[in-house]
């Protein structure tokens, strides 16, 4: 069980000092389930300091660590080396930042930028429905919870924004399309007039071409494009 | 480069808040629904609020239901108090357990999406250490949201946040808390995206940065939790307590050290050494594999010193075998699903027909910044410092005494986080904007030393081997000879450290900068850690001595540590508050210091 494989990684930097951008190539033999952040770190201590990435939870949970290997958007801390050698059928890997934001230094992306997609969205309850008088706290059935319980296990690592067809063209992208299409299926939010308005707008889900990127890409699993469709139904 | 450092901007608000996870910004939203004209700027280390540690939080979130018929208030008081072994303060578990109810409406109401049972109310669930009448039986107290409660809640309170008008400030670190005549005026912060030094003076600051568990070479804890907060506090010259409080959980997947939860050893799951002995059955004749959480973390590490643990070759990092082959398909794939994920992803492994490697793993810090039970940071002599508040895993109530119950974190945070707003509140009505002299320039100074530095040593060695060493020396075992060790590792890995010459050019997103500031917090963090373990000579809660197996009376009260200069830490003491205990009604007498016995 203890394969090791002789990778290469060519990684995509910039150095936003001099403005420059570069391809540099490293070499590494590694374990098999070493994942790419375990990587990134050993390039780090073993060959390069100055490499910048993103990670946080490191497992999966908190989406900090979106990259694109090759050309694919992934999570770093969950992509093993012998999962990608068998996905890609390569021991060479070629790895750029996600491109929903500008490009801070190396793999590192401004996400404040890409977030405020997600912002505009309003990823919260705009206006709460009155209880009624002594109810504390409401009653909602599981069934109609789990209508859109798959869409709230999204952590915006914006792998499905990276990959759709149209978030460059004024689509508000499917996260955040999303983040707006739970809150209208949920019995607490009032304000459905404003997010419809959003989702039927000039970014709104008919910039959608229904490619479904964002399903085939998404980490956590969600079929992104079914709530985009339950949008573009209005059955919501 | 080459030119000096400057403070780029001065910027004016109410409340700093420090530290944007589930406690920074339950303070937040507390404070804006009560004035929504204040200023608030939340500063995060992570690239948004939303990438925070709280967000990682699986099992649940304690709480008792006013409508349960079973469970009481001061049954979870007991728990906690009995599972902190008699080290929390009794005023403050009060406080966070009465709070509890309260929180879970106001989670509700903001759109958590909570699990809920058949008939639409709230589920609740079994957790481990929680029981009803003192111990009798257990208790269903665990609200949850699936397998994700900690993320459901940390975009409740992100999301109210930012409805609210929080401003944020991301990939930003506090480096100073700036004083004018012994009063906090905020703090120097380094935006190390835009590679901009920025003062802020505030008329309350907030500090909520997270744990430390990046001391420990296999953490649960994110990659940026690296006891910042801590450092900053003893770099003012201001105390931690108890900061040999470390909790380990006994089973933490290998590699990237994530749990596999207590639910795979009580569906019947079979802990194994290289011999493939069902070794549990040495340690704890009769409770085998579903011993409490430390008994279990000891046994393990004992197999590992013993050389019955196996190596992981990817990893290099001993281990011991958790064995599920023997249990039916519809447990693994029902109810340890997402476990059973884990070992998927992260290990390549079927659980279902193949052994899984786990050890334990470091998951929270019970010591921290010392507070009373509003949240208001405390001095060595335990007057508070005005202006200045700490709460979430940063800071210690104490609540969780030396052993944290699971779901009482999360409970925690939002209790805590509302408390501290309230006095808040109450102190604004004094607190006013100050501009000291001299600010900033202990950061500037340490930060041009950094840029400075030559040398061939790397930032990122010196870390993995300190964790290493901590994990081996003061980690789930601990004892006389070997923290001395550690002591002296701590002190040769600083003197390294000042040869660790840093190759980014430019202050913008230099992760070299930052790792280097990380690496002299987590030394000094170490530092408390390993001396405090060492004057602790006894056993108390997660606090394990060898030399010293039993818990012992003489040392019943916190330790409260400062750090004058890197290495020589002093000690003071504070009592443990008995409150409930001495109220003299018909339960105290389960509040007196009773012995840890499950």
């Amino acid at each position: 069980m203890s394969q090791t494989y002789q990778l290469t990684l060519t990684i995509r930097r910039y150095d936003p000092d001099g403005n420059r951008s570069w391809d540099q190539t490293y070499g590494l033999e590694a374990g098999a389930i070493l994942r790419f952040v375990d990587l990134f770190r050993r390039i780090n201590v073993e060959q390069d300091a100055t490499l910048s990435w993103v990670s946080s939870c490191e497992h999966g949970q908190c989406g900090s660590c979106s990259v694109q290997v090759n050309g694919r958007p992934m999570l770093a801390c969950e992509l093993l080396v012998e999962n990608a050698v068998a996905l890609f059928g390569a021991t060479r890997f070629r790895i750029e930042p996600v491109t929903v934001a500008p490009v801070v230094r190396d793999l590192v992306v401004d996400w404040e930028q890409a977030y405020e997609r997600v912002h505009r969205a309003k990823p919260y309850v705009i206006r709460p429905i009155e209880p009624p008088p002594g109810v504390t706290e409401l009653q909602i059935s599981p069934k109609e919870i789990a209508r859109y319980e798959e869409a709230t296990r999204c952590i915006n690592c914006f792998c499905c924004a990276t990959a759709c067809l149209s978030t460059h063209r004024n689509f508000i992208g499917p996260n955040a399309a999303m983040a707006s299409v739970i809150r209208l299926m949920d019995v607490r939010e009032e304000e459905k007039d404003e997010r419809l308005a959003l989702l039927y707008s000039e970014e709104g889900v008919y910039r959608c071409h229904t490619s479904k990127a964002c399903t085939h890409v998404c980490p956590k699993k969600i079929d992104v494009a079914h709530f985009i469709a339950l949008a573009k139904e209005g059955s919501f | 480069m080459g030119n000096p450092l400057t403070i780029h901007a001065t910027q004016q608000c109410d409340v700093l808040i420090i530290g944007a996870g589930g406690a920074g910004l339950r303070c937040a939203v507390h404070l804006l629904e009560k004035r929504p004209d204040l200023s608030i700027l939340a500063v995060t280390k992570v690239a948004h609020p939303q990438k925070s540690h709280t967000s990682t939080a699986q099992g649940g979130l304690a709480a008792v239901d006013p409508r349960d018929k079973m469970d009481k208030p001061i049954y979870h008081m007991f728990d906690t108090w009995k599972g902190g072994d008699c080290t929390s303060d009794q005023d403050v578990v009060k406080r966070i357990v009465e709070g509890g109810w309260e929180q879970i409406q106001w989670l509700e109401r903001r759109g958590m999406h909570l699990s809920r049972n058949d008939e639409g109310n709230i589920s609740k669930r079994q957790f481990g250490g929680h029981t009803i009448e003192f111990g009798k039986g257990d208790s269903c107290r665990a609200v949850f949201e699936a397998d994700r409660t900690g993320k459901g809640m940390m975009d409740t309170a992100w999301g109210e946040a930012l409805k609210r008008g929080t401003v944020f400030l991301n990939f930003s670190i506090a480096t100073e808390i700036l004083f004018q005549d012994g009063v906090c005026a905020g703090a120097l912060l380094f935006n190390f995206k835009e590679g901009e030094f920025t003062k802020v003076l505030a008329r309350a600051t907030v500090l909520a940065t997270g744990g430390s568990g990046q001391v420990y070479r296999i953490t649960t804890n994110c990659r940026g939790n690296t006891g910042d907060g801590l450092a900053v506090i003893l770099r003012a010259g201001l105390p931690i307590m108890d900061a040999e409080a470390v909790q380990f959980h006994p089973t933490g997947i290998v590699g990237p050290g994530i749990l596999a939860s207590e639910a795979l050893r009580s569906e019947g799951g079979i802990l194994r050494n290289n011999e493939m002995e069902p070794f549990m059955e040495r340690y704890a004749p009769k409770m085998k594999d579903l011993a409490p959480r430390d008994i279990v973390a000891r046994s393990i590490e004992t197999e590992i010193r013993e050389g019955r643990g196996i190596m992981n070759p990817d990893h290099q990092i001993a281990h011991v075998w958790i064995d599920l082959r023997h249990l039916s398909a519809y447990v693994h794939e029902v109810k340890l699903k997402e476990v059973a994920s884990f070992f998927k992803t992260y290990a390549n492994l079927d659980s279902r027909t193949q052994l899984c490697p786990v050890r334990p793993s470091n998951h929270y810090h019970m010591g921290g910044i010392p507070t009373n039970a509003d949240g208001a940071v405390q001095r060595a002599t335990g007057e508070t410092v005005p202006g200045l508040f700490a709460i979430g895993e940063c800071a210690c109530a104490s609540f969780h005494g030396f052993n944290r119950l699971g779901t009482n974190s999360l409970l925690e945070l939002l209790v805590m986080g509302k408390a501290a707003g309230e006095c808040v509140l109450s102190y604004l009505k004094d607190g006013r904007n100050a501009d000291p002299a001299g600010a900033g320039e202990q950061t500037l100074s340490r930060f041009s030393g950094y840029l400075a530095a030559r040398g061939t040593e790397n930032t990122g060695r010196i870390r993995m081997e300190m964790r290493d060493m901590m994990t081996n020396k003061v980690g789930v075992f601990r004892d006389e000879r070997g923290m001395r060790e550690a002591v002296a590792a701590l002190e040769a890995y600083k003197r390294r450290s000042a040869g660790a010459a840093i190759a980014t050019r430019g202050l913008r997103t230099n992760q070299e900068l930052l790792e280097r500031w990380e690496l002299d917090n987590l030394l000094d963090v170490a530092m408390v850690i390993a001396q405090g373990a060492l004057v602790r000579q006894e056993s108390r809660g997660a606090h394990f001595r060898e030399d010293f197996p039993e818990r012992s009376d003489a040392f019943q009260f916190h330790n409260i540590e400062s750090m004058i200069e890197f290495g020589k830490v002093l000690f003071a003491r504070r009592p443990v508050d008995m409150s409930l205990q001495t109220a003299g009604d018909a339960h105290s007498d389960h509040f007196k210091v009773i012995p840890r016995k499950y």
